[in-house]
């Protein structure tokens, strides 16, 4: 009987299938679901440092229209981003410290940043509240043309470094894979404490509606296909890494889990395939893996994990392979 | 509206105030300079709670109503949220008739003597002055007048009684003894209400006597204030919370036909940083009603207060400014302002602040606390600060703060108060479910008659607008006695 | 002004009086307190109602002379006046159908516990009773307790009455030997942690009644907040009891100790002045 128990940030899952940050990890009844229905840990949605300032200007913006609220010389009104940012991080508490008080699925905290200034003081209170490992999404929008990259990636460096020295729990980061050196990245991103890598951040993207002369936001959910460019850098680290690698973006099947985690991955995060499925999903994929599993011989994750990593592969540059060459020559 | 116009233009043709016109020429009223209102002086006045304005002398008073052009259309008026007829009042001053001048404000105002002091005018009726829209001059120093003649009436004992109708025996009670409130009884009462007023403090007066120190509203002014309506009629209860010692419905069994609640916004707001827990760290709130209301600062009383020698206190508002001052005449040698943006968004009045900085308050603005630090007995001994830049406003039009990376110092601060705020009290929403309550907790009211949800129940103050100014509190429990008179008529009307 | 109607001397530092308060009385439920001013210019204090008497209208507060406002409301005889006495404040007590409700009330926390316990009592509760005092004469309410209590066990340090030990010595007595659902724990500061500690072991649920300064009493000032759960709760408008497991029992001790320079300077003056 396969036996499905991972190790992901020194955690303990009961098998490889992680519920992404998304709106299906935003409230203790949704993860109370996820929980019974099989999954091996849950990234609680983002905190975004964005969503706060956005709530603030919102209450602003209605305290403006409504001509009774808040006169124009108040104090309240003065420090209300404060307030709020209070309040949505006190909600977000709560959840953990729900979650951890009656469920018993491992639980990772998520924050997005999107600057390097301001907001550490979060990591320290969701450690406080019991999350058992804290997950890092950092994206550094490049403003204009004038940024150089090491200056941005330096950023990156900066938030973890802030982070590790406030928390003592696991701290794992998300990244997109648009760095010239990628590569050299992650490895950084090791050096500087991580504990584990999430491989990749999937950014919305827009969309022309050419009928209605717009922009729109492209598909929202992700396709399996999305899943290669992550295979392949899996594949490059996995031994190179000697911290958790979190696979992610297109993994919709129990197919594609084992496809990772031959390539090296600890764990998969998925949340595209259960919009699109159900919930009742991870349930499937959980069968097929353990049914391979049967078939191929194997009792525990770890005696497959990996074997198609790039530097265990008899034909590494395999993974390297970029141009096609010789394979599309001729249109059929 | 037409009634007021027509009511303003017949006054304004009366005889007194036509030769009162013609008795000086435009331009030399125009001439004159705005008076200016003697100040004690800041290095002694900032170690006792002697009133820092110390009020007009007759002649300036007259001599400053003078500059008065008692325009045909006064757009004084409209800045004025309780709606004085102030050319009236002001004309009377340069005529002399300083007791009528009292009586025109109490038909509108039934606090004067508090407006006079506290008002904002300088946002309100000043600013839309004829000499600050047209003339581009200092305006008519309108409310240094209003005080004038309130306290005239008051040191000569001649203080009215706004004449009340015949009593119609309807009760009506309100919740709540603050300026909302005492505005709403006034009117209520001068219409024939049976009108009963429920505090739930052992003293009437709300923020103006717990919030508002000694040396910007004397404690006793206001009682003054508050006598004059107890001659009209007005009832007072105090140590009764309505909603726990009686509720709405022990009311409604008791015969009251309507209610105006004017509970304010007295739950403090804090900021949730590391250490805010730790002792001699207060809420304005807690630091405010101490000494002034429980009088800790006098040794007679039992109350104590702790204010040390370097008091911190964070915010930028009247209350932040009443906190640091109050901390200056207790004996602070350091009383420092920690604001995080800078003085132009400060939401204090001008004035306050100007005084502030003669009285030696340092105001350090572009700083935001990040953490407390205590002794062994768990006192605050340290404040660390982190400086900030400004960045693009707001929606609300204020520059947003974005701390700087590295900036961050140690302070030494014994005493600190929190002055960021506070929010409605819960108590009336928590004890009426059928009651609309906005996202802000304050409670939801139709503008033009401030009624709630709750058909006999209306409201007005920081109860509903979260915490504003004295004045537009005045301005609510006026407008919502409009809404009750109107409510209770009609329903008189059908039993 | 609300005047004294009875006084009963409990011991040399505990005293009984009932106060004629009839709107309170009435709108009273087991939980609340009352903010009592004695004078112009006596400070606020919390005191909680310990029983009501809707008939009479009247309250009964039980204080302990620790200080000068104690002292001075406690030297009042019936015929005084008290001038201001506001309530009933603070949440009521949640009475519910647990099973077994072991309460412990310490000191003179034994009076704010007499109504929770006639109110578990009544709501069908078994109810277990272990009240503590330093020695004998410090031990109150003992027939009336015993009333509302299937078993009541008295422990006091020096073991001059009852048991010779601490609280929650008995409270463990109980625990080991019975299936315990519930648990409430009213008394000082320091009792109230260790006892929770001891149900926090044994994994039952237990409500503390916190006694912080307080000034209004009505939630405009944060005099009373403490840490309940890593937030920042009021205990006059949030409490005064809450879930004593999530209470940072070390942060109210600190918190309590603020004046404790002042009110020692205050009441050494006023002793001076009596003797």
């Amino acid at each position: 009987m396969a036996d499905l128990t991972t190790k992901y940030l020194g955690l303990t899952l009961r098998n490889p299938i992680i519920i992404a940050s998304s709106g299906l990890t935003d409230s203790f009844e949704k993860i109370t679901e996820l929980e019974r229905n099989g999954a091996g840990a849950v990234v609680l949605k983002s905190l975004f440092e964005e969503q706060i300032i956005l709530e603030a200007e919102h209450n602003l913006k209605e305290a403006g229209r409504n001509r009774l609220i808040y006169a124009e010389f108040s104090e309240t009104l003065d420090y209300i981003d404060v307030h709020i940012r209070d309040k949505e991080l006190g909600k977000y508490l709560d959840i953990i410290k729900q979650v951890k008080k009656e469920l018993t699925i491992p639980l990772i905290a998520s924050v997005n940043c999107v600057s390097d200034i301001g907001w550490t003081g979060f990591a320290k209170q969701i450690e406080k509240a019991g999350a058992d490992a804290l997950e890092l999404n950092i994206f550094i929008m490049p403003f204009g043309f004038d940024n150089n990259c090491d200056e941005i990636e330096q950023k990156y460096y900066k938030i973890l470094r802030k982070v590790k020295q406030e928390i003592n729990i696991p701290v794992a980061v998300k990244i997109s894979p648009y760095f010239a050196n990628l590569g050299k990245v992650i490895l950084n991103l090791e050096s500087e404490g991580a504990n584990g890598v999430v491989l990749f951040n999937r950014f919305t993207s827009p969309d022309i509606d050419i009928e209605n002369i717009n922009v729109t936001i492209a598909e929202v959910l992700s396709s399996p296909f999305e899943m290669t460019n992550s295979l392949r850098w899996v594949a490059i680290l996995a031994n190179r890494l000697k911290i958790d690698i979190a696979a992610t973006t297109g993994i919709h099947d129990g197919k594609a889990v084992i496809k990772q985690i031959l390539a090296g991955a600890s764990v998969v995060q998925v949340a595209s395939s259960l919009y699109i499925n159900g919930i009742s999903h991870i349930t499937e994929m959980l069968k097929y893996i353990e049914s391979w599993m049967d078939k191929k011989g194997y009792n525990y994750i770890d005696q497959f994990k990996g074997k198609l990593s790039q530097e265990k592969h008899s034909h590494p540059d395999v993974y390297e392979r970029l141009q096609f060459m010789r394979y599309f020559s001729k249109l059929k | 509206m037409n009634n007021i116009n027509e009511y303003l233009k017949e006054e304004r043709n009366k005889e007194w105030r036509v030769e009162l016109r013609k008795s000086m020429k435009a331009k030399e009223r125009t001439d004159k300079m705005r008076v200016h209102m003697p100040e004690a002086d800041p290095m002694i006045r900032n170690k006792n709670s002697e009133e820092v304005n110390k009020g007009l002398v007759l002649q300036n008073a007259v001599s400053e109503a003078a500059r008065c052009l008692d325009c045909a259309k006064p757009t004084c008026i409209d800045g004025c949220p309780v709606g004085i007829n102030i050319p009236k009042f002001v004309k009377q001053i340069e005529a002399k008739d300083f007791n009528g001048a009292a009586s025109t404000l109490k038909e509108t105002n039934a606090l004067p003597a508090v407006c006079g002091r506290v008002c904002p005018q300088e946002i309100q009726c000043e600013a839309t002055c004829f000499y600050t829209v047209s003339l581009k001059k200092d305006p008519v120093a309108i409310g240094h007048l209003e005080r004038f003649a309130a306290d005239y009436e008051r040191n000569n004992g001649n203080t009215s009684v706004p004449v009340v109708d015949k009593p119609n025996g309807i009760k009506i009670a309100i919740v709540g003894s603050g300026p909302a409130g005492l505005a709403c009884a006034s009117d209520m009462a001068k219409w024939g209400y049976e009108v009963t007023v429920f505090e739930a403090l052992h003293e009437f007066g709300g923020v103006l006597k717990y919030g508002i120190p000694e040396f910007r509203l004397p404690n006793e002014i206001v009682d003054v204030e508050i006598d004059v309506m107890k001659k009209m009629g007005v009832k007072f209860r105090k140590n009764i919370i309505i909603g726990k010692t009686l509720t709405f419905d022990d009311l409604r069994e008791q015969g009251f036909k309507a209610f105006f609640v004017g509970s304010g916004a007295g739950n403090p707001s804090f900021m949730n940083i590391p250490g805010e827990n730790y002792n001699n760290i207060f809420s304005s709130n807690e630091y405010l009603t101490r000494v002034n209301l429980m009088n800790a600062a006098n040794d007679a009383f039992d109350t104590p207060v702790i204010s040390g020698k370097n008091v911190a206190v964070i915010g930028g508002g009247n209350t932040a400014m009443d906190s640091v001052r109050t901390a200056k005449r207790l004996g602070a040698d350091r009383a420092m302002i920690i604001y995080r943006r800078s003085v132009e968004e400060m939401p204090a009045r001008v004035e306050e602040i100007k005084h502030a900085i003669e009285e030696g308050i340092e105001i350090m603005t572009l700083h935001n606390p990040v953490e407390y630090f205590a002794d062994e007995k768990g006192r605050v001994n340290k404040m660390k600060v982190q400086k900030m830049e400004l960045g693009e406003p707001d929606s609300s039009g204020r520059r947003r703060p974005i701390p700087i990376e590295n900036s961050e110092f140690d302070i030494e601060v014994d005493t600190v108060i929190v002055s960021v705020g506070v929010s409605p009290n819960p108590l009336i929403p928590s004890v009426l479910p059928d009651l609309n309550i906005s996202r802000w907790g304050t409670i939801e009211v139709n503008p033009e008659t401030m009624q709630s949800s709750v058909e006999d129940l209306f409201a007005g103050g920081d109860i509903v607008r979260g915490g504003a100014t004295v004045i537009l509190a005045m301005g609510d429990g006026r407008l919502a006695a409009d809404g009750m008179h109107k409510y209770v008529s009609e329903k008189v009307k059908i039993n | 002004m609300y005047r004294v109607v009875e006084k009963e001397i409990f011991s040399e530092s505990v005293i009984k009086l009932v106060i004629e308060a009839p709107e309170i009385s009435r709108s009273r439920k087991p939980g609340h307190f009352v903010i009592v001013r004695i004078d112009e210019k006596g400070e606020r204090i919390p005191l909680t109602i310990s029983g009501a008497d809707e008939k009479k209208g009247t309250i009964t507060l039980i204080i302990q002379r620790v200080g000068v406002t104690s002292c001075r409301l406690t030297d009042l005889n019936p015929g005084d006046f008290i001038r201001d006495v506001a309530g009933p404040l603070g949440k009521a007590t949640h009475i519910s159908k647990a099973g077994t409700v072991l309460c412990a009330g310490g000191g003179v926390g034994v009076a704010p516990l007499l109504p929770i316990v006639e109110g578990f009592k009544k709501a069908g509760n078994r109810i277990v009773t272990v009240i503590a005092a330093r020695s004998k004469d410090l031990v109150i309410l003992e027939e009336q307790i015993r009333l509302y209590s299937d078993e009541l066990i008295i422990m006091t340090d020096d073991g001059s009455y009852g048991i010779k030990g601490l609280v929650t010595h008995g409270m463990e007595e109980v625990i080991k030997r019975e299936k315990v659902d519930m648990s409430v724990v009213i008394g000082p500061a320091v009792m109230m942690k260790f006892a929770s500690q001891l149900t926090r072991k044994y994994n039952i649920p237990t409500v503390a009644s916190l006694n912080t300064i307080m000034v209004d009493g009505t939630g405009m000032c944060g005099a009373c907040r403490c840490s309940v759960d890593g937030k920042t709760r009021f205990v006059c408008v949030d409490g005064p009891e809450f879930d004593a497991h999530s209470v940072d029992f070390d942060e109210m001790l600190q918190r309590l100790g603020a004046y404790k320079d002042k009110e020692l300077e205050t009441y050494q003056e006023y002793l001076k002045t009596r003797s």
